[in-house]
């Protein structure tokens, strides 16, 4: 029987079990929610060309994005191989030839098969060499499958030019295979019948991948691009809201998600450059973001999936996340794991399945509108030790509404930078309010915890306030309040200017508006805030600041966006220590430790509660002080109330 | 089973209290009232009952806050809420309330009354005897598990040294609920929105069912006797001052 029917046959019988074996997922994505990212085209294929084109993420860790980019190249050239493969059996007469298939494109496959077996070992030497703690979790017998596919196809065109050169063909065009075809010679291999096993082999390797691919993490070779396609463009500081055609806020079945959210789930590479940022996965807590991707994605073909909140994904587990976004950003397919965990949560509050910490926080901010549980009325408490009064711009116009946030308020231990903030803010000349008791906690953390009717009420009560009063700017103390008023709460119309206390003082600092006396150069480094940084690029003013004042910055290894959270947002400071092994926050002050230099440097009143509390736990408080930006500023002539010196030597306030 | 529980709004402790000018009373005026604890179990032991064998649920609150506490209770489960118009603004005093709430009880034809076993301002817990004495059905206060047993109902009652005391009452019944079988538990942002709609009735102050039989003369706040120190409000000075103290008094080694 001549080859053609039977390649047929084959290759149909392939394309049949794939799909076969896809099923499960088209009907899943079919009849998944709806979810509105057909917009900006434009934008959207500037994307992808950039993630996949100039492998951006990937690029990070750079022997992965160098060995994939080699194997990702190679696979493209080494396609006109396949092409020539089928479609010289399948069509008698097709031939890659007149355009080059013998000259010019039988040279880049001849290079691009030893670069293709150039990333394929440094790919081996990475996983069973170097082992990165990424990987643990993964599939890894996917990583194999693929290994010995590749080595097959690779070598089997290479043994099929071969023998076709020992038979006679043309070799000028083909170094390696020519080099193969010597081999073949000096073993006097019989020709035909070599050149028709590898062309087999060849066959059958790639529809064996081809089979394989829709049950392993090789699905991203075609869901990739999709995937970064239709990614989130909103800003990433707004949550989503809940869906007006869902019955209850949260999700309690995976047929709840979106499509975006399904094909997220299925896109996934199994890289785990999520999970090797993730603070909970490192601080031990039972949450890698990888593992909560596949999990998803397990059960979506698992019929006898437990439920899925509770079952499938553990209570523990949602709550571990500190809503840091450091998996987001490091995923090179653009998974969004943070609508999925909200999603959920949000299935938990409704529920009432919080831990009693929780509890109590979600209640006081219920009751009082802060999560501490003190009265309105002491949330202006802090100004009663300015030696000057504050506007109240509920009652006069102001230029700048200062929104001050709870902890900023209420914290002893922040109260201090909340009035240097004010004296520096004074000293300048800006005419700034406050709101005094018709401020509320912002929301941002109970949004994130999943508690939406809360988060609603006290947006709404925030925004009626805000509106109530004549402002041109609003500026924040707390990064989180930052992220609320500036994204979320764009959701009910809110849409205001809003600044990060960094960025104001940075705008007073380069409009000469501060004398500042500048400190003697002394090494300090900072901690992006991840509500700042990450989620609203707030990277530069802090570190002008820090400039501005007289200090020299020495960043950590791990900063920008790269930052490493704290461990106490997205409601984790409501949430108790139970199964942590090594605090997030502690964990950055040892990086910190590393690097010798006097001060950590802060620009969040969480930030100075968390980094306090974690020098004081190690035992370093005298070696590395916690400050925040705004007490390293001093200034020539200070303001009427005194008592903040310069901070020299890590000495604060004398 | 139709069961009535009662919810009594007091002072937030968290705020700072301070009392009128005639000395006899709390300046309520600037204060934040809160759902007394001991009710919030009420409440919770009466949802658990209507769960576990069907009950109507009729919440009533008195003091300021209202409107928002009985919202609460029907976003956790209540049936029904209403308001009872409390007499002047002063202090709750059982032995004045106790006459309103039998006057519902038998209006809304209960089975069984659940209030807390006490609040800040009933220490010694006379509303379930007051209310008890009226209705002539039996009492017991400071339960820590109810239970419906045929029908009779059970109220496991926590005594000390780890004792509990199981008892069997016929209904109807008034109970002092100490704590609920289970914490009360959390009623979520979106709830509440939805229980706002609900309409809450109303129900008037009827005259008080027994005489007065003792005044308050004064009341004192805490701190002004005149033996302890104050130790101030900024934690560091706290800290370094209590560390300081205990050293001194021999509690600890510095
Ligand atoms: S947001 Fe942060 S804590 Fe949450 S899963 Fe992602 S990396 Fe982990
Ligand atoms: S979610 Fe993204 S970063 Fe994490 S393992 Fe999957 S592909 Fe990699």
């Amino acid at each position: 029987m001549s080859e053609t029917p039977i390649l047929w046959i084959v290759t149909l019988a392939a394309i049949a079990l794939t799909l076969w074996r896809s099923r499960r997922y088209i009907v899943a994505l079919a009849q998944a929610p709806g979810a509105s990212r057909f917009d900006q085209p434009w934008r959207r294929l500037e994307g992808v060309a950039v993630a996949i084109g100039l492998h951006r993420k990937m690029l990070r860790k750079p022997l992965s994005g160098i060995l994939h980019a080699l194997i990702f190249i190679s696979f493209f050239v080494l396609f006109t191989v396949t092409i020539e493969a089928f479609g010289s059996r399948l069509f008698p007469g097709f031939s890659l030839a007149p355009i080059g298939g013998d000259s010019w494109i039988a040279l880049l496959q001849d290079l691009f098969a030893v670069l293709m077996l150039l990333g394929l070992g440094l790919a081996v030497y990475q996983r069973y060499v170097l082992k990165p703690a990424r990987f643990s979790g993964s599939s890894g017998s996917d990583a194999a499958i693929i290994y010995v596919l590749i080595l097959l196809i690779v070598s089997s065109l290479l043994i099929e030019a071969g023998a076709r050169i020992v038979g006679g063909a043309d070799g000028s065009w083909r170094p390696v295979a020519s080099l193969v075809a010597d081999l073949l010679r000096a073993f006097s291999v019989p020709t035909h019948p070599t050149e028709r096993i590898a062309y087999w082999i060849h066959i059958g390797a790639i529809l064996a991948f081809l089979v394989y691919i829709p049950g392993s993490k090789h699905r991203h070779m075609f869901l990739a691009a999709p995937n970064i396609y239709f990614r989130n463009l909103e800003p990433v500081g707004m949550a989503p809201a809940v869906p007006s055609e869902r019955g209850s806020p949260g999700v309690t079945s995976l047929a709840q998600f979106d499509w975006k959210q399904t094909l997220d789930l299925l896109s996934c590479t199994e890289c785990g450059r999520c999970q090797a940022v993730c603070p909970a996965y490192a601080s031990g807590l039972p949450l890698s973001p990888k593992m909560l991707i596949t999990d998803l994605r397990d059960a979506l073909t698992n019929d006898a999936a437990a439920p899925l909140v509770g079952g499938v994904i553990a209570e523990e587990t949602l709550w571990a996340c500190t809503t840091c976004r450091a998996c987001m950003e490091a995923c090179p397919v653009e998974i969004e794991h943070l609508p999925k965990i909200i999603d959920m949560r949000r299935h938990l509050v409704d529920e009432g399945h919080v831990s009693p910490m929780l509890q109590d926080a979600l209640s006081n901010l219920t009751r009082l509108g802060n999560s501490m549980g003190k009265p309105s009325k002491m949330r202006a408490r802090w100004t009663k030790e300015l030696g000057f009064p504050v506007k109240d711009a509920r009652s006069e116009p102001v230029d700048v509404l200062w929104f001050v946030g709870d902890y900023a308020s209420y914290d002893p231990r922040v109260q201090d930078v909340t009035r240097k903030v004010a004296e520096l803010f004074t000293s300048a000349g800006v005419d700034f309010g406050i709101l005094f008791d018709a401020e509320r906690n912002s929301g941002n953390d109970v949004r994130r915890v999943g508690e939406e009717g809360l988060f609603e009420t006290l947006a709404q009560s925030n925004i009626d306030a805000i509106r109530a009063c004549s402002f041109n700017r609003i500026v924040t103390t707390d990064p989180h309040s930052l992220n609320a008023l500036k994204n979320d709460y764009r959701h009910f119309g809110g849409e205001f200017e809003v600044l990060h206390y960094t960025a104001l003082l940075a705008e007073l600092v380069a409009a000469g508006r501060l004398d500042i006396a500048p400190a003697g150069g002394a090494l300090v480094t900072y901690h992006d805030p991840c509500y700042l940084g990450r989620y609203n690029g707030g990277f530069d003013a802090p570190r002008d600041l820090i400039r501005a004042a007289g200090y020299t910055l020495h960043d950590m290894p791990r900063c920008r966006e790269n930052s490493f959270c704290c461990g106490a947002g997205g409601g984790r400071i409501w949430q108790g220590d139970d199964g942590v092994k090594e605090r997030p926050s502690e964990n950055r002050i040892r990086e910190a430790l590393g690097l010798g230099v006097g001060m950590f440097v802060v620009a969040c009143p969480k930030d100075k509660v968390m980094y306090t509390a974690a020098t004081d736990a190690l035992g370093v408080a005298g070696q590395l002080k916690v400050v925040d930006v705004a007490e390293l500023i001093s200034l020539r002539e200070a303001p009427a109330a005194e008592g903040y010196d310069r901070v020299d030597g890590g000495a604060i306030n004398g | 089973m139709k069961i009535l529980v009662v919810l009594r709004m007091i002072p937030d402790s968290a705020g700072e209290l301070e009392l009128t000018s005639d000395g006899r009373g709390i300046d309520r005026e600037w204060l934040d009232f809160q759902l007394n604890d001991f009710d919030d179990h009420a409440l919770e032991e009466a949802i658990l009952l209507k769960e576990a064998v069907g009950a109507t649920v009729v919440a009533v609150a008195i003091g300021e806050g209202s409107n928002r506490v009985l919202q609460m209770a029907v976003a956790r489960g209540a049936d029904e809420a209403v308001a009872l118009e409390a007499e002047g603004d002063g202090i709750i005093e059982s032995r004045a309330i106790a006459s309103s709430i039998v006057a519902l009880a038998r209006s809304k034809a209960a089975d069984l009354v659940l209030c807390g076993v006490q609040s800040t301002e009933d220490l010694f817990g006379q509303l379930v005897p007051y209310a008890g004495t009226l209705l002539g059905w039996p009492h017991v206060s400071g339960s820590s598990r109810l239970g419906i047993e045929g029908s009779a109902l059970r109220v496991t009652q926590e005594r000390g040294g780890g004792i509990a005391a199981t008892y069997e009452i016929a209904l109807p019944a008034v109970i002092g609920v100490q704590t609920a079988s289970k914490a009360p538990r959390y009623v979520s942002g979106s709830k509440l929105r939805e229980a706002s709609k609900t309409a809450i009735g109303k129900a008037p102050s009827e005259p008080a069912g027994f005489e007065r039989s003792a005044e308050i003369v004064a009341l004192r706040l805490p701190g002004q006797r005149g033996t302890g120190e104050n130790l101030g409000d900024n934690p560091e000075n706290v800290a370094e001052r209590l560390a300081s103290i205990l050293a001194a008094k021999g509690f600890a080694g510095v």
